[in-house]
């Protein structure tokens, strides 16, 4: 009995090993076999990452797969003899298989970001494209033709790690025929707002819907003279009393005045735009990538669309993407190449007709197109006064923590009527202890 | 010989061995792992600091309370309402077998299609709710600020309880009819038949249910990635969610693999504390 119990834990052992043999084998297999970095060495060894028959792996937001893109990518292929693997992810999507590809050691060839070049640059999971630009830059255009604002947002140390692909900025719009039948002209100050709002609210139709994401909080902050964050002091949100303004201005909007409804909890940011569509809201605060959805669902319409409002000053949360290529790219001159080709020119001004999506080249901005046409000129015009609100907020490595804090303080002062005084006390002893951590 | 049937036994389970080795334990040991480490790459070792941070970490606090609060609604109603639609389908009615069915589907469809259906259901401006108080006269909802976790506690039970109908019903049946016919002679009405016999007699299946729906409680995501996206102000901040954000959002996965650890441990403990209470609760007559 006893040799018998001894044999099977033996034979436990021995199976047990076996398994951890077999597990360990075919994981390490796993995780070498095929991964992306094998043929980065290879490809960019030889012949600067010129491979033909390879894959270049593009990650991309899928509400941006114009066909203006797809074309490029197909002539890529053709001239490069390549396949390109375009996946299309919405951004929660693609930031978890990104960070997941990092994690793992892996990475795709290009990435369309929401603005993450600076903080993978600080990681050093995002390449320098100094080495590019100092080559290609003159010939592109680069930095000379892109607007001002898209350049600091992108760069780490001195150096740049990302290519603007778009440039938005967050405007009102508002339903014409609504303004027109009550005789009132869009707002150009925070007073003017609240008189138009209550004058539209009525009827089932809110005179302003305000987004349940907390990103667009950004305008008023903007506008009433806020920071995100001081690096010289290092504090958060100030002045700090401009900002509880700011936020209880939104609260009072939807709880005091009612010319708002409470914003939704959720992860959808497309609520204002429906109800602008619906006529349910006279006003939206928004962007160039509502225009697509309020034409498709609402093509009777009309629309205007207003320079930013003005409380300190005027300004407007500047947006857009980028593109940046990972370190452990396999093909990063491939991806340079498709980045040199994504931002030309020609190619913004297809993607403008096809989708109405605003772009970041000076020379966008000043053709005849964009100038002549009512609504791409009013944000073009906006692009100077419009802002990045999390510029060096980046650079401290925790802008996704506070962001998360943020939005909990937006959502506790629209949504919950909070005072903002008191959630603003929250956030900052919040703020303050992860930015120490 | 019986050594021979072991080894041969053993031989067979070697598959399942590498398989649960691979896909399941080698990423807990990971994650143990990596509770000890910091940074981005979680590739910093830290000692214990991510489990000391987790005593003053208000965030934290806050999920699990509501997680509990979550698993809690979800097992009790997923254990009442099952029980009593298949007290209900267990009849013979007319059209059980159509209404059984009904009653699973939603549990046979994907939760992220369950919690887009709800969301835009729920909306309180677009939603089709709404719409149908309005015209009848009633005062419209905004269950989604004002009661967001007891929304998504009742979301997740409409989409549940047809499966715990489901095995609540196989328990129904299971049970011999000699014992109701028995009691009924011996003068028991209905509600003692229920409490005596049909209730204890169910404590097995009670007990799956439960320990079932605790863990999938414990484990619920979805309703907040989809749903409320763990708002309004972290009022639906399942604790699964709240360690996606430190992982993908915050980016510490360190932290994160420590708060997943901890919740393995939570459920371990809940599983075997239900499981001793639960059979101590088992009957047979």
């Amino acid at each position: 009995m006893a040799n018998r119990r001894l044999s099977r834990r033996q034979l436990l052992r021995w199976t047990g090993a076996g398994a951890v043999a077999g597990v360990t084998g075919s994981f390490a297999a796993g995780c070498g076999a095929g991964a992306p970095e094998d043929d980065a060495v290879d490809s960019d060894s030889g012949s600067g990452g010129d491979s033909a028959g390879d894959t270049l792996t593009v990650y991309w937001n899928a509400g941006h797969a114009y066909q203006a893109y797809e074309d490029v990518l197909a002539e890529f292929e053709e001239e490069h003899g390549v396949t390109v693997n375009f996946q299309k992810y919405q951004w929660d999507d693609l930031r978890t298989r990104l960070l997941s590809d990092f994690a793992s050691g892996n990475a795709p060839d290009l990435v369309e970001d929401a603005g993450w070049a600076q903080e993978f640059a600080i990681s050093g999971e995002a390449m320098s494209l100094q080495k590019y630009i100092d080559q290609d830059g003159a010939g592109m255009g680069y930095p000379d033709d892109w607007q001002p604002t898209t350049l600091e947002r992108v760069s780490y140390q001195g150096e740049t790690y990302g290519i603007q692909l778009h440039l938005t900025a967050v405007l009102p719009f508002y339903n014409k025929a609504m303004f027109d039948a009550a005789g009132v002209q869009p707002p150009q100050t925070w007073d003017d707002l609240l008189e138009v709002a209550k004058e539209l609210t009525g009827d089932g139709v809110y005179g302003i819907a305000l987004n349940q994401d907390h990103s667009y909080a950004w305008s008023w902050m903007l506008q009433n003279g806020v920071r995100y964050y001081d690096p010289e002091t290092e504090e958060l949100m100030t002045p700090r009393d401009a900002a509880i303004e700011a936020l209880q201005f939104q609260a009072d909007l939807v709880h005091k005045h009612k010319v708002a409804p409470v914003p939704t909890t959720g992860t959808d940011y497309s609520g204002p735009q429906k109800l602008l569509s619906a006529e349910r809201a006279a006003m939206i605060l928004t962007g160039p990538w509502d225009l697509l959805p309020i034409e498709e669902t609402s093509p009777d319409l009309e629309l205007g669309i207003a320079p930013a409002l003005r409380k300190e000053k005027q300004a407007a949360v500047q947006a857009g993407t980028s593109m940046f290529i990972p370190t452990n790219s396999p093909h990063p001159d491939l991806a340079w190449d498709l980045i040199k080709r994504l931002t030309a020119l020609e190619v913004e001004e297809k993607a403008t007709e096809e989708t109405g999506m605003l772009m970041p080249r000076k020379s966008w901005a000043e053709s005849s197109e964009v100038q002549g046409n009512e609504r791409y000129a009013v944000f073009a015009d906006a692009f100077p006064y419009s802002a990045d609100y999390q510029e060096g907020l980046r650079l401290t490595g925790k802008s996704g923590e506070i962001n998360e804090l943020f939005g909990t303080l937006y959502q506790d002062v629209v949504m919950n009527n909070t005072p903002a005084e008191d959630a603003m006390e929250t956030f900052i002893s919040e703020g303050e202890r992860v930015l120490a951590g | 010989m019986s050594r021979r049937y072991a080894l041969t036994a053993y031989l067979f389970l070697l598959p399942a061995f590498a398989f649960f080795g691979l896909m399941y334990y080698t990423p807990i040991v990971n994650i143990i792992a990596n509770s000890f480490r910091t940074g981005p790459r979680a590739d910093t070792f830290t000692g214990l600091d991510n489990f000391t941070r987790v005593l003053s970490d208000q965030a934290v606090h806050n999920s699990f309370v509501i997680t509990l609060i979550f698993g809690a609604g979800t097992t009790i109603g997923a254990i009442v309402i099952g029980l009593a639609l298949a007290l209900l389908v267990d009849k013979p009615l007319h059209g059980r077998v159509v209404f059984r069915a009904a009653l699973l589907v939603p549990y046979l469809t994907s939760v992220a299609i369950v919690g887009l259906l709800w969301r835009n259901i729920l909306d309180p401006q677009l939603g089709i709710l709404n719409r149908v108080l309005d015209s009848a006269g009633l005062p419209t909802q905004a269950w989604l600020n004002t009661n967001p976790l007891a929304t998504i506690i009742g979301v997740t039970l409409w989409m549940n309880v047809g499966y715990t109908m489901v095995l609540f019903l196989a328990g129904l049946q299971g049970i011999p009819d000699v014992y109701h016919e028995a009691a009924t002679i011996d003068g028991a009405n209905g509600r003692q038949r229920f409490w005596r016999i049909t209730l204890p007699l169910l404590a097995p299946t009670t007990l799956f249910v439960s320990v079932m729906s605790v863990i999938s409680g414990l484990q619920a995501f979805a309703q907040a990635y989809i749903i409320t996206g763990g708002g309004p102000a972290d009022r639906t901040d399942l604790y699964i969610f709240h360690v996606f954000n430190v992982a993908f959002s915050a980016r510490d996965f360190g932290y994160a693999s420590a708060l997943s650890f901890l919740l393995l441990l939570v459920i371990i403990a809940f599983t075997v504390v239900q499981l001793r209470i639960g059979r101590r609760g088992e009957v047979q007559y």
